[in-house]
């Protein structure tokens, strides 16, 4: 028996010889691995496609401002600026544009940039045959409806001058367009796409494409011909990494150049990291919708009620880590149209309860709160809500479902009340208004409070058709003030981004809008 | 042999049959939208609507069942709606990556749960015993996203031995095989010892000792020969498991393999995408339960299907 023992732990011995040799194996290929001379940036799932026509969410956008460029593009504050069009002319009503290419820019195979690449890439977007699903930016250029139907062959609106000028009429006026032309599915494409162009992509952004592994990374090299200037590293990297605190791991470990913090562990890294963390107010909302066609919540004074009964300061210190700024409104505070002046709802428990009963529910109600299962942080504020409504007689009932059930539940209008955050596609208050209280946005278009009002309609369409920026903006002010009177949301507050970035990375900061970062000017500085 | 196993190939047939039209029916009453899903947060009603026509999404669930199953019958699972790609080739893609970590994690179960297992039934009560079935306890108990991150914060982050996560030679594997297989290594553990001493007072292995055998050859040809059976049943399921993609060992260490596109295939409600994956992973059970029985009658061959 002790013979067979000692035999045994031989063996240990010996499998833990090949352990070490395996694990210094190991480190050498790791250290390989990680020789990368570019920044490493990560997202959370692959993206969909690197073919801009399928761009629909976040990370697949966030891949395509690397590797292609629209006819206009956004920086990282937000600001519009001119890309492959140079300069841009609209008529005095906002309903014809021109815009003129930048002369001598070529794609990444060397091809130049012409006009006419520009009508067939938005064409492409526009046919039915791509399933792309995001046409509704192109839709405002006239006959593109038409076209995205299958019953023309064409899209009037688009007209190509030469080689070196578009021109753009809309069917109505929209003085926002230029920006929606930024939007990632808006991009150029040289002519005759492969049917595997989303797996090799093509474009004239600041970056080539070089590998993908699905789930795994995806691999760009620097274009030295960029026309922005060429990027200053050699190669960018974006590896896909779905848990966040492997994510920290990864930072942490200095295989990611930059990472958001978990939220959990905000408090941690604001004491042990300080000089590393960048904040920066993100275009995004985070409220509940309340439905304004269910139950009690149709009546104005019982969703003011709902506002005042809820301590949102509160909620964003102790559950939101004080990631955020209190709402007083739908447009974020750094876009013009917002209201400085305007105060949140207070916390009024009182005066919660006179509003109540002066709707006629002195004992409260009970309504459902939808959130989704994936988002935890969401949850916890949605307990929060619950707690305090509870101290008004208001009972909830929390409904907690996967994303996909819950917005297909919050789009029909099957929620009374859900938990809900939009992200800006355009920095612009349109985004915060059109969407999310035009009636002709209900479901599916944004307005999922389906909150309806004639005025508010017939203002944000005025709005939209004014030229003139200052004259938007106090249109905007309007507007906003005339439907945060009418509470369809529970106002809670617009997100500060935060963000760790590697001591080594310089050149980079958390860009307010997701395709406003191009990686251009971003260098590893130290040996990491 | 041979007729066995194409009768059990045969009888798969039904089995998957069965797999699919319970997967097509389930998928259609879960609620969520996968054009929602591909048209993202904003999107236009008219855009839906055609997109769920060109989709067929409107035909009635017979019509769209048939055309899936005439399009697996000719060996085509279909394209994802979300990114356009053939599900096969995205399957194809990451099973082998999911088959090299459930391999390693299959082999160093085996390899520390069975020896854990026998050194424990050896001497029942001694330290080595009552050490391993602490490791076992330990094993069972943990969760398995806690053990993940543990490892990751010990030798990624604290010792910097080990990349965190992510995909490629042998480092990037040593942490997820060692957290997918630490359940595996406990459970063989627990139940080798269970086996082995069940085995150990037995009179063939008195006579095998008898006849002045060594110890090793008693416990290692005799004894654990016949404690095999329940052993390959743990880990023929524990395989089938791990094949079919182990989605929190796979997210935790950012691992490509099958486990997190099934999970994301759920998410977007990507249909062709799950039901593929369904029946590929369907067939995979399938097979490893097929070679489980195969391995049954070659550790004992008293057990005859025929």
């Amino acid at each position: 028996m002790l013979r067979h023992l000692h035999r045994t732990v031989n063996l240990f011995d010996t499998a833990k010889y090949a352990l070490f040799l395996c694990l210094l194996a190991g480190c050498n290929r790791s250290s390989e691995r990680t020789q990368v001379q570019g920044p490493v940036y990560y997202e959370r799932d692959d993206p969909r496609s690197l073919d801009p026509a399928l761009s629909t969410d976040v990370t697949t956008g966030e891949m395509i401002a690397v590797l292609f460029d629209g006819l206009t593009q956004f920086d990282g504050d937000g600001r519009l600026l001119p890309a492959l069009s140079d300069r841009w002319t609209a008529d005095r009503t906002g309903q014809r544009y021109v815009f003129h290419l930048r002369p001598g820019v070529t794609f990444h195979d060397g091809r130049p940039v012409v006009a006419g690449d520009v009508k067939r890439s938005f064409l492409r977007v526009l046919d039915p045959q791509t399933h792309g699903g995001r046409v509704w930016p192109l839709l405002p250029i006239a006959g593109a409806g038409d076209f995205a139907d299958g019953h023309a062959t064409d899209v009037r609106g688009i007209q190509v001058l030469g080689d070196t000028a578009v021109a753009i009429t809309l069917t109505e006026p929209l003085a926002v367009f230029p920006k929606f032309l930024a939007m990632p599915v808006a991009s150029v494409v040289p002519p005759d796409v492969p049917a595997d162009f989303g797996e090799h992509p093509v474009g004239t952004g600041p970056w080539r494409f070089v590998a993908w592994q699905h789930d795994d990374y995806l691999r760009f090299a620097r274009n030295p011909n960029y026309w922005g200037g060429a990027p200053q590293s050699d190669s960018f990297t974006v590896r896909i990494v779905p848990e966040p605190l492997t994510r920290a791991a990864e930072f942490l470990a200095g295989r990611i150049s930059v990472a958001e913090i978990p939220f959990g562990e905000t408090a941690k890294w604001e004491q042990e990291h300080p000089d590393w963390l960048k904040r920066k107010p993100a275009l995004r909302d985070t409220y509940v919708a309340l439905n304004n066609r269910r139950g009690p919540l149709h009546d104005p004074n019982v969703r003011r009620a709902i506002n005042h009964a809820v301590n949102v300061p509160e909620m964003l210190r102790s559950v939101w880590n004080g990631r955020g700024v209190a709402a007083a409104g739908s447009i974020p505070p750094s876009l013009g149209g917002s209201d400085p002046t305007r105060r949140p709802y207070a916390y009024d428990t009182a005066e919660a309860r006179r509003l109540l009963k002066a709707a006629g529910y002195p004992d409260g109600f009970t309504v459902q709160l939808w959130r989704s299962g994936t988002n935890v942080e969401l949850g916890r504020v949605a307990q929060a809500i619950q707690a305090q409504l509870a101290t008004v007689g208001i009972r909830v009932e929390i409904v907690s479902r996967d994303a996909s059930s819950q917005r297909e539940a919050v789009r029909k209008g099957e929620t009374d009340m859900a938990i809900l955050d939009w992200w800006a596609d355009y920095p612009d208050g349109d985004n915060f208004l059109y969407p999310l209280f035009h009636s002709a946005s209900f479901g599916p278009g944004g307005n999922y409070s389906f909150y309806s009002d004639r005025v508010t309609d017939s203002l944000i369409m005025v709005a939209r058709r004014t030229v003139d920026q200052a004259a938007r903006e106090a249109l905007y002010r309007r507007i906003e003030t005339r439907v945060f009177d009418a509470a369809p949301w529970i106002y809670l507050w617009f997100p500060v981004d935060l963000w760790a970035e590697h001591p080594s990375i310089e050149g980079w900061d958390v860009s307010v809008i997701f395709n406003g970062q191009r990686w251009t000017k971003v260098r590893v500085a130290a040996a990491r | 042999m041979l007729r066995l196993l194409g009768s059990r190939l045969l009888a798969t047939i039904p089995t998957l049959l069965g797999v699919l039209v319970v997967a097509f029916l389930l998928l259609n009453v879960v609620p969520g939208d996968p054009v929602a899903e591909m048209v993202g947060e904003r999107a236009d009603s008219a855009t839906i609507a055609r997109l769920r026509g060109e989709l067929h999404l409107d035909d009635p669930v017979p019509v769209q069942f048939g055309h899936y199953l005439w399009g697996v019958v000719r060996g085509d699972l279909g394209r994802s709606y979300i990114t356009q790609r053939p599900v096969l080739g995205d399957l194809a893609e990451r099973f082998p990556k999911t088959l090299q970590l459930a391999g390693a994690a299959m082999l160093l179960a085996a390899a520390c749960g069975i020896t854990l297992g026998v050194l424990a039934a050896i001497r029942p009560g001694g330290m080595v015993d009552r050490f391993s079935m602490l490791i076992a306890y330990l094993g069972i108990s943990f969760p398995v996203y806690w053990v993940g991150l543990l490892l990751i914060l010990l030798f990624a982050v604290a010792l910097r031995w080990l990349p965190p996560s992510g995909y490629g030679g042998i480092a990037f594997l040593i942490l997820p095989a060692l957290t997918l297989g630490t359940r595996s290594i406990a459970f063989l553990a627990r139940m080798t010892r269970g086996a082995m001493l069940d085995i150990l007072p037995s009179d063939f292995v008195r006579t095998a000792r008898a006849k002045g055998l060594s110890e090793r050859r008693v416990i290692g040809k005799h004894a654990l020969r016949n404690a095999l059976l329940p052993i390959i049943t743990v880990l023929g399921l524990d395989v089938g498991n791990y094949l079919t993609g182990s989605i929190l060992t796979e997210t935790i260490f950012s691992w490509p393999g099958v486990g997190r596109y099934v999970l994301l295939a759920i998410q977007k409600r990507d249909l062709p995408a799950i039901q593929g994956s369904i029946l590929f992973l369907s067939v995979i059970f399938v097979l490893v339960n097929l070679l489980t029985d195969v391995l049954y009658a070659k550790a004992d061959p008293r057990i005859a299907y025929d």
